[in-house]
């Protein structure tokens, strides 16, 4: 037996697996009860809803880094979850942020956050291996031809009057949604949990 | 492409951490290497027969 096998009982593994699920089930509830609840647009509550995830991915990281803490590759740990926390939050503060600040600073916000999360985005891809490296160029293959193939059946049905506009802020929502799909596609693909 | 990495590792008594950090790769990448998720870059092939100093072809082997 190597230590691998020996430092990580099947039992704790199985456990932790259905705390982790039990989580997203309870912040799933209290999401969609408080959409249902604020009686949001649909674009709204699709981002709301995507943005919540990303965050909640952010903590569940930040657990697993604490529990099983890696050096290697040297800062990616800590940098994935700063993308995803900063991207379930650019998703938000356009629903929320003029109810204490104007749309000009919300904007503001919006931008800054942005940046600090490419930046942040650009250094995870340099600093990752070869293979996290592969994961994310599939995740992105894989989202590009999933979305270029919705987009256009969505544009014809559209320009055929078969279907009602959407706005930008749905799409976004829609790609974000599509982006996290493909990336657990990819990496569920080369074993990654 | 199949490879021995798992007994390799396991003859020396290597956790994947271990030879993670020998070959500057991710735990999650030893991982898919050894499972066959995974099939490594030349460059990365070559450290890989460094650190168990053995020639690449005894420890990748075709399908």
């Amino acid at each position: 037996m190597t230590s691998d096998e020996r430092t990580l009982h099947p039992a704790l593994k199985i456990g932790g697996l259905v705390l982790l699920a039990l989580i997203g089930a309870a912040v799933g509830a209290a999401t969609a009860r408080f959409i249902d609840a604020a009686a949001l647009p649909a674009d709204d509550a699709l981002n709301l809803f995507v943005g919540v995830v990303l965050i909640g991915m952010g903590v569940v990281m930040g657990g697993i880094l604490a529990l099983r803490p890696t050096e290697v590759p040297k800062g990616c740990g800590l940098l994935q979850i700063l993308v995803l926390t900063l991207a379930g939050i650019v998703l938000i503060v356009p629903i929320y942020g003029t109810n204490w600040l104007s749309a000009e600073v919300s904007m503001a916000i919006v931008l800054g956050l942005l940046a600090i999360q490419t930046v942040a985005n650009v250094m995870m891809f340099r600093q990752a291996d070869e293979m996290l490296r592969r994961v994310m160029v599939e995740t992105g293959a894989l989202a590009f031809w999933v979305l270029q193939l919705a987009l256009f059946v969505y544009a014809a049905s559209e320009r055929l009057g078969l279907v009602e506009g959407i706005t930008a802020w749905g799409m976004i929502g829609i790609m974000m949604a599509v982006y996290m799909v493909a990336s657990a596609v990819a990496g569920a693909r080369r074993g990654l949990k | 492409m199949n490879n021995r990495l798992k007994v390799l590792r396991a003859e020396r008594n290597w956790s994947q951490a271990e030879l993670a950090d020998r070959l500057g790769v991710s735990r999650q990448t030893v991982n898919a290497l050894e499972t066959g998720r995974y099939d490594p870059s030349l460059p990365l092939a070559f450290r890989i027969a460094r650190v168990f100093e053995q020639p690449i072809e005894s420890i990748f082997l075709e399908d």
